[in-house]
């Protein structure tokens, strides 16, 4: 890889797993498949596929804060709800003329950014670490929740958008792209599913250049050992900081996207249940790797939305045995336990042709 | 033990079982009814009952020869109590299965969560619930009682038998929000007065500070507008510190059997006003409940929710075979003859064609000592007026919103 | 309206929530502020003590022995949970979210799929008083009591049996403890069934006074968690003074500004007792007394 400019090339690295010729040409492969496939399926399973994408962002953001930043944030759900909630108040007053729901999606990713570098900071530079960084940021989503879910009344509006309480808000316009001869709007369809997909392929190599730059490196470090990582001279609360901010705006692309993809958003999407979630999918893919992240995500809100459809009643209880196995036989995670023994078994073969 | 896994099993199968039993005799496609109900998570107290109903509404109507011939298949999914869930079968049901009707949702988020979507996708839903009311649109049926009815009787009854001041204990979002609206207008319009009124959040399931603030007001009865499975604890903990002041409501007993689960007397002296209980002691409720126990013997109740499901499904029924097709707009035409009705287990049920709610006979129920309901006065033919009065008509225009009185459609 | 009636209205709405956050919190303070295991199904422990209380109850058992009863079932089911899933995982205490979290689903939609959607109450016994013109449940100040009842036990049960003692010698540092003779697997097997024996018994002297669903342990569990977390890892020094100051916290909150201002200002408090005292209180007191 040596023909690549510089930066390209900390897509590999220590910090994550899948490296050489033939991770690349796999990736290559499944991304052809990933482009390719709408032309084969319906609607309906493009906009669920969709549906599964949204949720990929906020479980990436927490693998780089807990996964690789060794801080557990409990309350990812709480940026997810300020960029939704952003968007719809937004592109309510504003509309969707001039491509202005694309400005939208910016501002509300920012406006969460901007909630977790003051959260961020209170939390990082008070020494707060450990379980009880977890515990505050789940104070703060459950605080939001309790808060939105009382709005119900006409006095909650911002500009014509109403927060609507605990019934949720509805009705704001799914994104558009100005094009001349007719703006382009993209449904929880195929216009959606490629403008998606195409984020979640930008993000996911953006992150994995950051993880394998000094940045992620220095992150890695404080995790193993953060006095270690002070006495070497970095400002560990500088780094943790812009980790949280980063992982806040990922979560914001999720809630922004999930409230363009059902044109709703609603108090729970903060409350407990959906707060837990996002780590459950994390730790069951194996929360150290971007890529088993990424993979884990889709298959556990794939497995758990078909045990739901064929599983009736019994759907939560498989579910439950589901996530106590894979802890028990897993302890990676269930993708990167997978991964790990792929490659082990590629050296072996390797070093036997030796 | 054995004989509910047992039940349990037998209704996974039963989707598919009750097509292939009576499939055989039907050359023609049958009708396709979606079902998105609550059979696990917090609310499944309330709505088990409902999935069973339509159960039973499909297995009567298709041994009767189905719909103008045409065999009625269920597809139902779990919602698990969960809005997102929701989200992602109402689609299912509308682009996959390609349902001709949805019969969707328990609590109001998420019926407002799958609203767009059915919206989007040009669907037929009924909301077989009895909820806040506004919705104006014409994607939605709702079969289920809207506080007009059920406050517009109960309210000014409670303050002719007990008195003028009124305390209001509700649930804190929109439907104790918008509920309180219209027991304060109502106890105003009455010449009384609100000696108090308490929001309380979801999943508080602990009322020392609530009691003791209602023993301050001194009101003549409390308006108790509870909701969920914890709030419920407050009949409990306000008989034991004996608060002992009766209570009106339009949500207990009717959809959660609290006269039930809990020990006598801690709802004595609880008035309610719903379209229908198992207890009504009239020959068609008589013979729904027998039909009902017969099927499911281990049913814990049947509540207003069951009746106004079961009914949907021959409301329909009814629909679909005079407008001979599936379509939504050529059912929208029969309604807006106007005539559409039917003589349901509650009684004679018509839809409104301004605003397809529907009209109802309001029980008023009360809980004695011994949790044993009595009904001391029924109102027949109740028709949920506000939003057409308020300036919704589907006949003429769809806006496909939810209203409130303190935010009413614009005037045209 | 006298002074007196105003004190003891103030005093009993603290002594109520203390009793709710300081019996929520216990079973979880022994598990997650001793062991670390972050137990999510800490409310289901609360869900079974409760149920089986209330079955007891219904076939004839007084209350008394149907709590007790309550609380042991629990306990043995905490036991056999450790020795067949958390026993796996004292290496990684973080994985156990996942785990608990796997159980609490089993759990409530097991309970709901075998004993039904909901299940019928016992009745709060012992009736009212009056003091000034409220009337108050008898019942809530035998929970006030039964709080500090478990505070106490607690605290003798660790500083004063062998087994307190060899529990925090095993949970501070285990292969020392292990080198010296102690039962490690024992030992933490049989903190872990107190735990959740303690969530049963906060399930069955709840039982009487709320609705009985599979899903009745969620109404704990964030009281619990955030007493716990500020309380830090002792149980006596930590969790005593976490629900005092919550409990004044919220009761205030609550008579002043309504129900949603009581359940803000909890989580507020909380916010800002961990930026003061990142290590908690009981962190900070013992910091103060060494």
């Amino acid at each position: 890889m040596n023909g690549l400019p510089g930066f390209l090339r900390l897509l590999e690295g220590p910090q994550t797993v899948g490296r050489g010729p033939a991770f690349w040409i796999v990736f290559a492969i499944v991304f052809a498949m990933a482009c390719a496939y709408p032309l084969f399926s319906d609607g309906y399973t493009v906009g669920n596929t969709v549906y599964f994408f949204v949720w990929v962002f906020i479980a990436l953001s927490l693998c780089l804060i807990w996964g690789y930043g060794g801080s557990l944030s409990f309350g990812q759900t709480a940026f997810f709800g300020i960029a939704g909630y952003s968007y719809g108040i937004l592109t309510l007053n504003f509309g969707s003329a001039y491509g202005f729901t694309l400005v939208a999606l910016v501002l509300a990713i920012a406006i969460a950014a901007l909630f977790a570098l003051l959260l961020g900071y209170f939390m990082f530079f008070g020494r707060i670490a450990g379980v009880f960084l977890g515990i505050v940021t789940l104070a703060v989503t459950l605080m939001l929740e309790r808060f939105m879910a009382q709005t119900a009344g006409p006095e909650w509006r911002i500009g014509v958008a109403r927060l609507n309480g605990f019934n949720g808000m509805s009705a704001m316009p799914p994104l558009t792209i100005p094009w001349p001869g007719g703006d382009i709007v993209l449904f929880a369809d195929i216009g959606l599913y490629y403008a998606v997909l195409g984020l979640l392929l930008l993000v996911y190599l953006g992150l994995r250049i950051l993880m394998n730059s000094a940045f992620g490196n220095v992150i890695v470090a404080i995790r193993e050992n953060p006095e270690r990582a002070e006495m070497l001279g970095y400002d560990v609360r500088k780094y943790q900081l812009i980790t949280f901010v980063i992982g806040a705006a990922l979560a914001g692309i999720s809630g922004v996207l999930y409230t363009v993809w059902g044109q709703y958003i609603t108090p729970s999407s903060m409350g407990m249940t959906a707060a837990a979630l996002p780590l459950i999918w994390v730790a069951v893919g194996g929360r150290s790797d971007l890529t088993s992240t990424l993979i884990g995500t889709l298959v556990v809100l794939a497995a758990f939305q078909a045990l739901t459809i064929y599983g009736s009643q019994y759907a939560l209880v498989f579910m439950g045995v589901l996530l106590v196995l894979t802890v028990l036989i897993a302890p990676n995670g269930l993708v990167l336990g997978v991964m790990n023994l792929i490659s082990r078994l590629a050296t072996r073969r390797s070093k036997g042709d030796v | 033990m054995t004989k509910n896994v047992l039940r349990g099993l037998r209704a996974v199968a039963l989707t598919g079982t009750l097509v292939l039993a009576t499939g055989a005799a039907f050359a023609q496609t049958p009708i396709k009814l979606g079902v998105l109900e609550d059979q696990s998570g917090d609310f499944a107290v309330a709505t088990i009952g409902k999935v069973h109903a339509i159960q039973l509404a499909a297995e009567e109507i298709n041994k009767a020869g189905g719909i103008d011939g045409r065999p009625l298949e269920l597809i139902t999914y779990d919602t698990q109590s969960d809005n997102t869930r929701y989200q992602e079968f109402m689609r299912r049901v509308l682009q996959r299965d390609k349902v001709d009707v949805v019969f969707a949702g328990f609590s109001s988020a998420s019926r407002e969560a799958y609203r767009p979507i059915v919206d989007q996708f040009n669907g037929f839903a009924f909301y077989n619930n009895q909820y806040e009311g506004g919705v104006c649109d014409g994607h939605m049926i709702v079969t289920g009682a809207v506080p007009e009815q059920q406050f517009s009787t109960l309210i000014p009854y409670m303050m002719e038998k007990y008195g003028k001041n009124v305390y209001t204990l509700a649930a804190d979002y929109n439907f104790g929000q918008i509920s309180a609206e219209w027991v304060r207008n109502i106890v105003k319009e009455n010449g009384g007065k609100m000696a108090g009124e308490e929001f309380i959040p979801l999943g508080v399931s602990q009322f020392s500070q609530s009691i003791q603030n209602i023993q301050k007001a001194k009101p003549d009865f409390v308006v108790t507008l509870l909701v969920g499975t914890a709030q419920a604890s407050y009949y409990e903990q306000a008989a034991s510190a004996n608060v002992s002041l009766p209570m009106a409501s339009s949500v207990n007993v009717g959809q959660g059997y609290e006269h039930k689960r809990f020990k006598p007397p801690s709802l004595k002296d609880m008035y309610v006003t719903t379209n229908y209980i198992e207890e009504i002691d009239t020959p068609a409720s008589k013979a729904f409940y027998a039909k009902f126990k017969a099927k499911f013997p281990s049913e814990p109740y049947v509540n207003q929710e069951a009746e106004n499901s079961y009914l949907a499904v021959y409301l329909y029924k009814q629909m679909v075979e005079r407008a001979k097709s599936t379509k939504r707009e050529d059912i929208r035409k029969v309604i807006a003859v106007g005539d559409v009705c039917m003589d349901a287990p509650e009684g004679k049920v018509c839809i409104d064609p301004k605003s397809q709610h529907m009209s109802h006979t309001i029980y008023l129920a009360k809980v004695g000592a011994d949790h044993s309901i009595s009904f001391p006065k029924v109102w027949e033919g109740i028709k949920p007026y506000w939003l057409g009065d308020a300036g919704c008509d589907l006949t003429k225009k769809d806006p496909m919103a939810q209203y409130t009185p303190s935010n009413p459609p614009p005037k045209p | 309206m006298d002074i007196a009636t105003h004190i003891f209205s103030a005093l009993y709405q603290f002594g109520d929530a203390f009793a709710f956050l300081v019996l929520s919190a216990c079973g979880l303070a022994v598990i997650f502020g001793m062991m670390g295991v972050i137990n999510l199904a800490h409310g289901e422990f609360i869900m079974c003590g409760a149920y089986v209380t209330a079955s007891t109850a219904h076939v004839g058992l007084p209350l008394p022995l149907a709590i007790m009863a309550g609380a042991i079932v629990a306990a043995l089911v905490g036991a056999l949970v450790e020795l067949v899933v958390i026993r796996h995982l004292y290496d990684r205490p973080l994985d156990t979210i996942v785990a608990t979290w796997g159980l609490s689903l089993i759990a409530t939609q097991g309970t709901l799929i075998l004993v039904g959607s909901s299940m019928a109450g016992v009745g709060t016994p012992f009736g009212s008083f009056q003091v000034g013109e409220y009337s108050y449940s008898i019942y809530r100040l035998v929970l006030f009591a039964s709080a500090l009842g478990v505070l106490g036990g607690l605290y003798m049960l660790f500083n004063w049996t062998r087994f307190g003692v060899l529990a925090r010698a095993t949970i501070q540092v285990p292969h020392m403890a292990a080198a010296l003779g102690v039962d490690t697997r024992l030992i933490y097997s049989l903190t872990f069934a107190c735990g959740a024996g303690l969530a049963g018994l906060a399930g069955g002297l709840y039982a009487p006074t709320m609705t009985l669903v599979p899903t009745m342990g969620a109404t704990f569990i964030m009281e619990a968690f955030v007493t716990v977390v500020i309380g830090g890892a002792d149980v006596f020094l930590g969790t005593a003074p976490a629900g005092a100051v919550l409990a004044v916290v919220k009761s205030v909150m609550t008579s002043w500004q309504g129900q949603l201002f009581g359940q803000i200002g909890l989580l507020v408090a909380v916010i800002i007792v961990v930026r003061v005292l990142p290590k908690g209180i009981s962190g900070f007191l013992l910091r103060e007394r060494t």
